[in-house]
């Protein structure tokens, strides 16, 4: 339990001295881990992970300072030295967080399993089963990773302007990696699931069937794979493919932080900057695109009711109908701007600064059946995933090479293709959308930022979309 | 003994208590504090203190891990540590861990950076020299990391080891114009040896030359390297270099032992030493750090272990041990015989690639890859810069890029940031037909 009276008096230490803002965030992760490498229990791990932190805000800037030693001494201790290193930046521009409401609530998610409540060996044996199953296929499989993590976290948020937040959030994600050997080549796919609430994510997922379709599928593109012709063709992206797509070309770029630079050093800037040829209302897609982040998605691996700076969380329509629509904010993102937050400021750890980050990002469906989309095509590559992939620093050139793929001949799925590529710009990309079908399939992901890096949970995500004459390799 | 060390060892002696049979008990006191900055203004300064203890406990072979953060209820924690390993399941191939007492090296941390408050100065320092390279219009943004640790170790095995690590590092973006970027890092164990300047001035010339970029056109080039760049491409190796990552096949250098994986010139070491970011004197089971060489001169010759997974492949641990896996402290590359200015003399028609980010492989097995280079990108002619340019990817493979290496510069520069880790001692590397990719 997080010890909320001395969060209380710490707070209370800070607004004594001459403060503009405090906040102070107390979080507690009890988190286990399961490695299973090749069939066997490589180590099981538990941590029990506390601490709580000092935002502090003067007229001279911002300092941040954390603890894992629950002790008022120590509390003032950091109080103390978050005070004096804001003081320290002497900044000429003052940073100001935006006005927003101050709110008294608390939020839980439920577990229809508690985590807790399943026996370490339950948990071994739900990976033993997956690894057998993926053993006795008619597949060699030679190398075989999968692991399991759970975190309970309990967070207690106050700050000076009066808000205060008690949340509970289980968390559970697996992340599988499998190497498939064929006539002496190789295929590689990995594959991550994320839930929040309880052990029952076990029971709508469907890891080993995913595990032996994708096997049996990269057996398939050894055995038959043939490479592509590179041309102008249409291609369609499976939901995995259009939620990385949507994740680094849409919610990246529309970091607001990254658009003011303050990530210029590491993550980058943006292709969107102030002054230049992209901004709020400039087109950016076809008018069926539009690109929502929404941690609101109940169960969803980056669900949240309110952001690490007490604010209401709500769906953020990034790019809306083919334009630029609303950048992700923070209180101070915000004010820089002259907007509100909307809510995107997180955290991953009690020793780790809140971020302006993505939730669940993914591409609002549209009114085709999956047969529909692929009816009128004469001639492309269907890729349903992806293995490479990556993006330049300003999220505009970026490249996606197939895992699974197929081509499209006269409507129909014909032969597997070996790493198809797609190596475009993001206006190219998102403006060749002609098709997007009704049902939105989410994976998830640990989106990566901040230095140190905190990765966050996410989902990414969409339905099927139709790309028209692209360049394909 | 130590106040530290003697908690330390109570934890480890708790656990063989409950009846365990190994116990491993790394306590970490880390001071840690952070200035970041951007738009040439400090955005944040940072501090963290930690207190940690980690612990590895087997029992009959089944391995079970925590990190206690809260020392109210060691006991306890210890007890369901000890539960969790008995549930488990047998590990067949776990292998132990080091045995016996060790002697260590003597540690170089300075204690400067224990006490170094507000270095805010040093920042102002980096982004003045920057400014000054590529003119007052110049928009800097970065970080400065200090680090001051303090660690005991105590193992049932045998060891007791007591060590001090230091650090301090610079990573600075300077952008002259908006497309027109340089980045520089420095990174030192010790105050004395840091120069922020250094690292403001490179990424300023970068910025400078880098000005009115051009599409660049897709192809063969030969390519040097700048050692920023290299050591993300470094790093991308010393993880394969894992044991752990080789045996769930995330390696190009899975069953090449004894095979030539790389030119002559290229040989690869492993080595903690006292003027690295990553300096230490013992690994995660006690047992001291050395050299390791892991490709002499194109010859792969070992894999990175601890003594687990050296059993295994039935060798020796290289004193790699990280919590759960094998893993690399700080690469070196040799120095090779070629000047700098005389590597850009050599080169009649290519690129000179100054940083890169997003590595990304299609296969770790077979090493095929993309990276995209970032901040200066430059055509060079008969040794001269001739044009600065934009949106390209290096799309190859990681093997071949070992094997096509053909010159090694005598200069090295100590890198680390946020896509370069492990950290490394990197030369500039010059390597033929390299194949870049853009956008269409």
């Amino acid at each position: 339990m997080l010890d909320k009276d001395l969060i209380d008096s710490t707070l209370e230490y800070a607004r004594n001295k001459k403060i503009e803002y405090a906040e102070v965030r107390a979080q507690s992760q009890n988190r286990e881990g399961i490695i299973l490498k090749n069939g066997i229990l490589e180590t099981y791990s538990m941590v029990v992970n506390s601490g709580f932190c000092v935002r502090i805000l003067t007229e001279n800037g911002l300092g941040f300072a954390s603890t894992n030693k629950w002790t008022k001494k120590e509390a003032k201790q950091i109080v103390n030295t978050a005070y004096k290193m804001a003081n320290n930046a002497k900044r000429k521009t003052k940073i100001k967080f935006v006005e927003e409401k101050t709110v008294n609530t608390s939020w839980k998610v439920q577990q229809k399993k508690k985590i807790e409540d399943i026996p370490p060996e339950a948990k071994i044996n739900k990976l033993m089963e997956i690894d057998k199953t993926l053993t006795t296929q008619d597949i060699n499989i030679p190398a075989r990773m999968l692991s399991c993590s759970t975190a309970l976290i309990q967070k207690y948020f106050v700050n000076s302007e009066g808000t205060t937040i008690s949340s509970f959030v289980p968390l559970i994600g697996m992340y599988n990696f499998i190497t498939i050997v064929e006539n002496g080549k190789t295929e590689q796919a990995h594959k991550q699931y994320g839930y929040t609430g309880g052990w029952e994510a076990h029971d709508k997922w469907k890891v080993a069937a995913d595990l032996v379709r994708e096997a049996k599928a990269l057996q398939k593109l050894i055995r038959e794979g043939k490479a592509v012709s590179p041309g102008k063709m249409d291609l369609v992206c499976g939901p995995e493919v259009v939620g990385i797509a949507a994740h680094e070309s849409c919610g990246h770029p529309m970091e607001a932080d990254r658009i003011l630079g303050r990530e210029m050093s590491q993550a980058g800037k943006s292709f969107i900057y102030e002054d230049g040829p992209f901004w709020i209302g400039t087109k950016i897609g076809s008018d069926i695109v539009t690109i929502i982040d929404d941690p609101t998605i109940k169960n969803s691996y980056g669900y949240y009711e309110y952001d690490d700076e007490g604010i209401k969380a709500r769906p953020r329509y990034l790019y809306k109908e083919g334009i630029i629509n609303e950048f992700l904010h923070n209180r101070e993102t915000a004010a820089k701007m002259g907007t509100k937050s909307n809510g995107a400021s997180r955290a991953n750890n009690y020793d780790r600064e809140a971020i302006v980050r993505m939730a669940n990002t993914f591409v609002q469906p549209g009114d085709m059946s999956e047969d529909e989309i692929f009816e009128d095509v004469k001639y492309g590559i269907y890729m349903k995933s992806f293995t490479e992939w990556n993006i330049d620093d300003r999220r505009f050139n970026q490249r996606y090479v197939g895992r699974e793929a197929y081509l499209i001949e006269k409507g129909e799925l014909t032969t597997p293709v070996a790493r198809p590529i797609i190596e475009t710009t993001t206006k190219t990309f998102w403006t060749a959308v002609d098709a997007i079908t009704k049902k939105v399939v989410f994976d998830s992901g640990t989106c990566g930022k901040g230095d140190p890096m905190q990765g966050i949970p996410v989902y990414l995500g969409g339905p099927m979309i139709r790309l028209r004459e692209v360049f394909v390799k | 003994m130590s106040e530290m060390l003697a908690k330390t060892e109570s934890i480890m002696k708790k656990g063989i208590s409950l009846g365990a049979d190994e116990v491993i008990a790394k306590t970490t006191l880390g001071r840690y504090r952070q200035t970041r900055f951007s738009n040439n203004e400090i955005d944040i300064s940072v501090a963290w203190n930690d207190y940690i203890t980690n612990v590895m406990l087997t029992w009959k072979k089944r391995v079970a891990a925590t990190q206690i953060r809260n020392f109210q209820n060691i006991d306890a924690t210890m007890e369901r540590l000890f539960k969790l390993a008995k549930v488990s399941k047998e590990n067949p191939q776990y292998g132990g861990i080091a045995k016996g007492k060790f002697k260590y090296a003597k540690s170089v941390a300075d204690k400067a950076l224990w006490d170094l408050e507000d270095p805010s100065q040093y920042v102002e320092l980096a982004i003045n020299a920057a400014i000054e390279e590529a003119g007052p219009e110049t928009n800097t943004g970065g970080i400065l990391f200090t680090k001051f640790e303090e660690v005991f170790l105590a193992s049932s095995e045998g060891p007791t080891a007591h060590d001090t690590r230091s650090a301090i590092e610079l990573s600075i973006r300077a952008f002259s114009t908006i497309d027109a970027s340089g980045h520089g890092v420095e990174c030192s164990s010790t105050l004395k040896n840091f120069d922020p300047s250094r690292a403001g001035e490179k990424a300023g010339r970068i910025a400078r030359l880098a000005r009115n970029p051009k599409r660049g056109e897709a192809g063969k080039y030969d390519v040097i390297f700048d050692p920023l760049f290299w050591g993300s491409l470094v790093g991308s190796y010393a993880w394969m270099s894992s044991a752990f990552n080789v045996m769930i096949q995330m390696s190009i250098f899975a069953d090449k032992i004894g095979q030539k994986v790389a030119s002559e010139v290229v040989t690869l070491r492993d080595k903690p030493a006292g003027y690295s970011v990553a300096n230490r004197t013992f690994d995660d089971e006690g047992y001291p750090v050395g050299e390791t060489t892991i490709i002499d001169h194109g010859v792969l010759k070992t894999y990175l272990h601890n003594t687990s997974t050296a059993r295994l492949f039935k060798t020796k641990t290289t004193g790699n041990a990280g919590l759960v896996a094998p893993r690399a402290w700080n690469i070196e590359m040799d120095a090779g015989d070629v000047g700098r200015e005389d590597m850009f003399d050599d080169l009649k028609r290519g690129l000179y690639l100054t940083n890169t980010w997003y590595t990304r492989f299609q296969n770790y097995a077979t090493g095929d890859f993309s990276t995209l280079p970032r901040d200066g990108i430059f055509l060079v002619e008969n040794g001269e810069i001739k044009q600065s340019l934009k949106d390209l990817r290096l799309s190859d493979n990681a093997l071949k890029i070992l094997s096509n290496i053909v010159q090694v510069s005598k200069e090295r520069q100590h890198i680390h940031w946020w896509d370069a880790d492990p950290p490394s001692l990197c030369p500039y590397v010059l390597v033929k037909d390299v194949q870049m990719t853009k956008p269409t």
